[in-house]
């Protein structure tokens, strides 16, 4: 029983161990950086907006209105895009601030939106996304 | 349900929500939804430990339901809950494995699934793959975080009144 339970800790501590590794690999090391990124915003999964960051000329704000009611403000700068402001209470869209790459989206989830950046050079952000899903 | 153990588990489960209260009140440091202490996860590791997997799910149950009557919004209810339900389910299972040892093991189990839990509930509700580009961070803070729980659940076991157990 006593050898059982060690074998069994070891085991444990080897497996977090090495997801801790490939998290910290994954956070880590740095991918390239594209010339240019497109904005994907999307809304309880289907993209309602592209927004070429590159061809931005100078910075403007729109809203975007959830299904429930919930707004957010979004801001487009020349090669970055956030949300600036929303209704929903804990706000952590705003603090996550502005995107320029497209290692992390900003997402708002009582609005379901997500917002994400994808190379202007990627044809479609779905082939990115099927990459992500085998590694992990 | 004998009124003793009735009146304890109503005890941790006061315990558990004034941790989470206590908890809400810290800004978070890493504006990334989903990470957080989720200190009050040593009150339902406690349980689990001193009573049953039964018991430690009733306590949070109804920590997760007050909680979100109390502060939270309607959409965090299903978060906690599948959360909850993810890392229970892993520390009951750890635990049975390891014994009452190693409780730090069973705690970052317990981290690491319930965010494993939000964020499978979070590409259910958003429908887009690109919530799990969070995956490798959500994984890494629950499973420190977890560890820092399991060992303040096994420090804490021990100064808790010894009539509060069964």
């Amino acid at each position: 029983m006593k050898k059982k339970s060690t074998r069994g800790a070891v085991l444990i501590g080897i497996f977090l161990l090495m997801v801790s590794a490939v998290s910290l690999w994954y956070i880590l090391v740095p991918r390239e950086r594209a010339s240019g990124y497109i904005a994907d915003l999307y809304q309880e999964g289907k993209l309602i907006l592209s927004i070429p960051l590159s061809a931005v000329p100078e910075a403007y704000t729109f809203t975007v209105t959830g299904s429930d009611g919930c707004k957010n403000q979004v801001e487009v700068r020349p090669g970055s895009i956030g949300i600036v402001s929303a209704d929903c209470p804990d706000k952590l869209c705003v603090r996550q601030g502005f995107l320029s790459d497209s290692v992390l989206p900003v997402t708002c989830l009582p609005n379901r939106l997500v917002i994400r950046l994808r190379p202007a050079a990627l044809p479609s952000e779905n082939d990115q996304e099927a990459v992500d899903i085998i590694t992990y | 349900m004998p009124v003793r153990k009735l009146t304890a588990l109503a005890l941790y489960t006061t315990l558990s929500l004034t941790v989470y209260a206590v908890e809400s009140m810290i800004p978070p440091l890493i504006p990334i939804p989903g990470i957080k202490l989720g200190l009050a996860n040593i009150i339902t590791l406690v349980v689990l430990r001193r009573y049953s997997p039964g018991d430690a799910c009733l306590v949070l149950t109804a920590r997760i339901l007050l909680s979100s009557l109390l502060f939270g919004q309607a959409v965090s209810l299903l978060y906690s809950l599948a959360g909850g339900a993810f890392s229970l389910l892993a520390m009951y299972l750890t635990g049975r494995l390891l014994g009452r040892k190693m409780s730090f093991l069973t705690g970052a189990m317990g981290g690491l699934t319930h965010n494993l839990g939000q964020l499978l509930t979070a590409l259910v509700l958003t429908a887009t793959p690109g919530v799990l580009a969070y995956l490798p961070f959500l994984a890494l803070s629950g499973i420190l975080t977890g560890l820092f729980t399991g060992l303040a659940a096994a420090f804490s076991e021990r100064l808790l009144p010894s009539h509060m157990r069964h």
